[in-house]
């Protein structure tokens, strides 16, 4: 919302400075983004007179001139310009003076001669021909009338407005409004606002001669007013008005448009004017589209419309899209003689809808979709008749046409005072909240135990249900100050705050990975149909059932991931190119599955990523075993062969516990690795975290110390390829020995040389041991034939010579 | 006889000063006190004596013996003394050298080193964890935070859509609604998660953020509670040094509204880049729960009262740290992580 000071000051005693304005609208909840200027991007130009004219000795092209700018001595400044004359007033930029562009000015030396400024034509001002006569001359702007030297540009040409650009909260449309926005700057300011008062136009002849509206959707049309003005006048609007919309970003376009934009930033109620000589028998129908219907709107573009849309037509044909845009076919034009004025509440949630579908938004639309009410709409077409009178626009004809469903019967809400004071801490009387209401506009009396509060007509944000009590807390708490409300510790209950055990063990999981030496990712949940080809994911898999955006940036954001390997993949190749030297990272993470009728299935996941110097298949595998052994787990968990696609042939797991399955990990596949252009191997887990957390283990409970001292031995078999090493541990330790058999331990395996083509040798370490005595060498040497005799049966395994 | 034991008494102790190491000491001990030694000669001789000279002579002796045994005693020490210092000479170590690891250091995410900073403060208020999912419900979502649906302020938060029923949830406060149907009020929660919101990536807007909401439900919580939690809150994060600001807002769910601004950090209220010259940074927004929102999840606005806050974590770890592009955040990149 764009308020130029000079118009707040119609409505409010100025008795500030802009900054303590900004500050005090930031106290009652209006904050202020920017504070702009008429001619913007312009300091540092004063006026100057040229005091004495001569030609440049090296250049025909240039003149010296000799500028009085009310300073000690006079300024000598080369120009080009061949517009200057001896005695002119003009625009005289100074050193460090900014134009509009972007441009600083430093004194130069113009062919040996030195200039210390510049002179400016309108355009560098920023200035046009509206702005100030003259002002687009194709020379040095010459200002035509009388001006103390050294006067800022701004203020001789009377372009020294500041506007203050105000940022609104939805809940207050009223204040989209020049009207609305000063009556909380008054109270903000201390002073009374003047409320303005709209002078009766009355009208000659009886309008149903000219014209008849018939609304057939009053749900989505609760009022439509509006107003004959014949005998048009089509000119440009007057300066003052032109300039008022230009300073909110608005463009003059003639006087009868200018006047329906001028009342839509004063009052804040979109207008429309239609050239009633279009409208056919000079009926307007407000009625839903039909099946098939178009409308060329304004912008020049057939717009197709849909029967949940509201259209203004008239007999025939469909003269503008309600609250959206008039239509071509009745537009004001240079030739047009009469006018049908509207002034209209429509149902915002109906615009919505429509700009939805229409994909196009208009600054009218825009109002509508936050709100408008019927009161303002009749008030809106008053002010614009009131203009129309006063610009000599056209011959006002008999009264308003005012079709109204709506309720527009003052508004009294009871407010529970005391529970005004609860909602906030205060205690502030409720003769002191009837004051403080005041200030605001709107008038409230004690009535017992409670306000009796008259709502103004504009203020629909203030309910009349449930909420009055709290709405009206709001308005007294604003006024009174937040900042007076002192702060408080809560009483009553008291509360053991805890950690909820699943962050707990999220927050141990980052804690062990970081441990291992990882960087913890965060990655965007976003993916595409690409990267999950890209990973290999066969067709009917689970992880092929991504959730899909309707409104995604993209294809390839268009999922919602349900693997985090995608972005671990991103950021890898992301710190290769950037040779970072990492080469750990985890992520904790949800992934989701479009996969129930209802709310998608989300799982949170780990995805740990070791790739470079030094990584492996069993560094990773490390990782994770400690990750297993932090979570008291590690020996209920196995690793067996298997796994998805994405990871290459043999070198993948799926990790168990208690026998189910709770992740997967392996090596990438080569085909993805490079689709992602990687250049080392990546080793990759991913893990079900809540299916990690049912395994856990649970309490640990203190096992006696072992009295009678362990005997390590080692033992190196030779085996078949194929027996993997967990089968030789579980022989080890499922020997049929006498003496306890523990800490497995494989420590090396060994090929080449001495071992026949086809075995392996693997290297154990265990010990012996007996709860109750120490072992003697007899009972070692039974417990090893045992091992060995284990082995052998169970799979070949040869002792190594 | 007594001038030989002067002598050997003299000798010794002259050559005991200039003995430096273990074994010479040891062999000037076995020849003066040994079995053999030069003292042990004159005892030996002693029987040669009449009895009054030799109790006289075995006085002196035994004198100059416990003499010389000290003497050695406190030589011995002193050269373990100096062999210690050779040692130590030996073993000094270039301590400016880099320490050893078997691993090199891993990284917690900034994020979650503020969200965990943030919760763990809300804790020892007397706050417990709770959650929603991020595909969520728009009832959640919206309606039943009294954003019911066409309401104008849902276009303050753009929304990534599933079906006209499922989106992607655009703030943590859906748990709120959660928190009222399924738990039994009073309580006090703090439920952090992602959310997600139409917001095309640049340096200060990411479409995926991270939240924490603060919930509060009680029968007598009040503005002034909210004011006095947040002010404990931002002082267990931010430091003792910094001060808020409440300045009245909206929100669909919150009323009375507010935002809540912090001095700024960087430049400690004087104004500056990151503050854009006002001296403030706004963290939060908040406020007393509205009524349609318990209503709409059971509860009776005039018996329960709640306040509610909502924190930018992104937001929050950015200041904390100085980041200017929250790119950073989503990028990965180990020197960036390997700062934290």
């Amino acid at each position: 919302m764009k308020l130029p000071l000079s118009w707040l000051k119609d409505y409010v005693e100025w008795n500030v400075t802009p900054a303590e304005f900004v500050e005090r609208m930031m106290w009652r909840g209006f904050e202020t983004a920017d504070i702009l200027e008429e001619m913007p991007g312009v300091s540092g130009v004063v006026v100057g007179r040229i005091n004495a004219l001569e030609k440049h000795p090296n250049a025909d092209k240039l003149q010296i001139c000799s500028i009085d700018v009310g300073g000690e001595a006079p300024l000598c400044i080369v120009t080009g310009a061949t517009n200057v004359f001896e005695g002119a007033l003009v625009p005289v930029a100074m050193d460090g003076a900014k134009l509009v562009g972007g441009i600083t000015i430093k004194p130069t030396n113009m062919r040996g001669v030195e200039s210390a400024g510049m002179l400016c034509s309108g355009k560098e001002l920023g200035l046009t021909e509206a702005d100030y006569p003259g002002a687009e001359f194709n020379g040095i702007m010459i200002l035509h009338e009388e001006h103390p030297l050294g006067q800022r540009i701004q203020d001789a040409v009377g372009m020294n407005d500041i506007i203050f650009d105000i940022e609104l909260t939805p809940n207050r449309a009223d204040c989209q409004s020049i009207i609305g926005i000063c009556r909380e700057a008054a109270a903000a300011l201390g002073q009374k606002f003047r409320e303005p008062v709209i002078r009766p136009v009355a009208g000659e002849g009886d309008a149903s001669d000219y014209a008849s509206v018939s609304v057939k959707n009053a749900e989505l049309c609760p009022r439509y007013s509006a107003r004959v003005v014949t005998d048009l006048v089509i000119e440009p609007s007057p300066k003052w008005m032109q300039r008022r919309l230009r300073a909110v970003g608005m463009r003059p376009i003639n006087n009868i448009v200018d006047i329906t934009n001028y009342v839509l930033v004063e009052y804040g109620h979109p207008m429309h004017a239609f050239d009633l000589a279009c409208v056919a028998e000079g009926h307007i129908i407000v009625r839903n589209a039909r099946e098939n219907e178009t409308v060329v709107t304004l912008d020049g573009k057939e717009r197709a419309v849909t029967p949940e849309m509201l259209l203004i037509a008239d007999p025939e044909k469909g003269v503008g899209i309600a609250g959206v845009m008039g239509g071509e076919n009745s537009e004001i034009t240079a030739a047009t003689k009469a006018t049908l004025f509207e002034a209209a509440a429509f149902k915002g949630s109906n615009i919505r809808a429509t700009t939805r579908k229409l994909r196009h938004v208009t600054d009218a639309a825009a109002r509508f979709i936050k709100g408008v009410e019927p009161v303002n709409a009749y008030l809106a077409l008053a002010r614009a008749i009131e203009l129309v009178d006063d610009l000599h626009a056209g011959k006002v004809i008999g009264e308003a046409i005012d079709v109204c469903a709506a309720d527009i019967s003052p508004r009294v809400i009871d407010v529970d005072y005391a529970h005004v004071n609860k909602i906030l801490n205060t205690d502030i009387t409720p003769e002191d909240m009837v004051k403080m209401l005041a200030t605001i506009n709107i008038p409230s009396e004690v009535c017992g135990d409670k306000l009796r509060v008259d709502v103004p007509h504009y203020r629909t944000d203030i309910e009349s249900g449930i909420e009055a009590d709290w709405d009206i807390a709001e308005e007294v708490g604003r006024i009174y100050g937040y900042d007076n409300i002192p702060p408080t510790l809560m009483r009553g209950n008291t509360f053991r705050g805890r950690i909820g055990d699943d962050l707990k063990d999220e927050d141990a999981i980052k804690d062990l990975l970081v441990a291992q030496g990882c960087c913890e990712m965060y990655n965007y949940n976003f993916t595409g149909p690409a990267a999950l080809d890209a990973l290999r994911i066969p067709e009917g898999d689970e992880k092929r059932l991504a959730v899909k955006l309707l409104n995604p940036f993209g294809e390839d954001q268009s999922l919602m991931r349900t693997t985090l390997l995608a972005g671990a993949l991103d950021s890898l190749a992301r710190n290769f190119s950037r040779k970072t030297g990492q080469t750990r990272f985890f992520e904790v993470g949800n992934v989701h599955f479009d996969n129930n009728a209802d709310l998608p299935e989300e799982r949170k996941l780990l995805g740990v990523a070791f790739s470079g110097a030094g990584e492996d298949f069993f560094t990773l595998k490390g990782s994770l075993e400690a990750l297993l052994a932090s979570f008291n787990m590690h020996e209920r968990c196995t690793f067996v062969p298997g796994g998805e696609e994405c990871f290459q042939p043999g070198q993948k797991a799926l990790m168990l516990a208690d026998g189910e399955p709770i992740g997967e990990l392996g090596a990438i596949h080569p085909k993805v690795q490079k689709a992602w252009g990687i250049p080392e191997k990546v080793y990759y887990a991913e893990i079900n975290v809540e299916k990690l957390r049912a395994h856990k283990g649970g309490k640990r409970t203190y096992e006696p110390l072992p009295r009678f001292p362990k005997v390590p031995r080692d033992i190196a078999v030779v085996v078949d390829e194929t027996v993997s090493a967990a089968a030789v541990k579980e022989a080890i330790e499922q020997a049929p020995a006498a003496v306890a058999i523990g800490d497995v331990e494989l420590f090396d395996v060994y090929r080449g040389a001495g071992i026949p083509a086809g075995k392996k040798s693997m290297a154990y370490s265990f010990a012996l041991s007996a709860s109750d005595h120490t072992l003697n060498d007899d009972e070692i040497q039974q417990a090893m034939k045992c091992v060995i005799e284990a082995l052998a049966a169970r799979l070949g395994a040869q002792l190594r010579a | 006889m007594n001038d030989a034991l002067q002598k050997i008494r003299q000798e010794t102790l002259d050559r005991l000063k200039e003995v430096r190491e273990e074994k010479e000491l040891e062999a000037l001990n076995v020849s003066v006190l040994g079995r053999n030694g030069a003292l042990t000669e004159i005892l030996r001789t002693m029987g040669k004596l009449d009895k009054e000279q030799r109790a006289k002579l075995g006085q002196a002796s035994n004198a100059v013996k416990k003499e010389l045994e000290e003497a050695i005693g406190a030589r011995r020490e002193k050269i373990a003394e100096l062999m210690l210092e050779r040692r130590f000479e030996k073993e000094a170590l270039d301590v400016t050298e880099p320490g050893k690891r078997k691993l090199p250091a891993g990284h917690l995410h900034p994020m979650t080193k503020t969200y965990r900073e943030i919760r763990d403060a809300l804790i020892g208020m007397g706050f417990t964890t709770f959650g929603g999912p991020e595909v969520e419900y728009d009832d959640y979502n919206f309606t039943k935070l009294n954003l019911p649906l066409d309401h104008p302020a849902r276009d303050m938060q753009d929304t990534f859509y599933i079906n006209d029923r499922v989106v992607l949830r655009t703030h943590t406060s859906p748990c709120e609604a959660r928190a009222l149907m399924n738990l039994k009020p009073p309580f006090r929660l703090v439920m952090p998660g992602r959310v997600f919101r139409v917001d095309e990536v640049d340096a200060s807007h990411s479409p995926v953020f991270m939240q924490m909401e603060g919930f509060v439900v009680d029968h007598d919580i009040t503005l002034a509670d909210l004011k006095g939690t947040l002010d404990t809150f931002v002082h267990a994060v931010f430091g003792e040094d910094v001060r808020t600001r409440f300045r009245p807002s909206y929100f669909p769910f919150t009323e009375p509204s507010a935002e809540v601004d912090i001095s700024c950090s960087i430049c400690g209220g004087k104004g500056c880049r990151v503050c854009k010259g006002t001296g403030w940074i706004e963290i939060l927004g908040c406020g007393v729960t509205n009524p349609h929102e318990l209503e709409n999840c059971g509860l009776d606005p005039r018996e329960w009262k709640a306040i509610a806050f909502g924190i930018g974590v992104d937001r929050v770890t950015s200041l904390k740290y100085g980041i200017t592009d929250i790119r950073l955040e989503y990028e990965n990149d180990a020197r960036f992580l390997r700062q934290f």
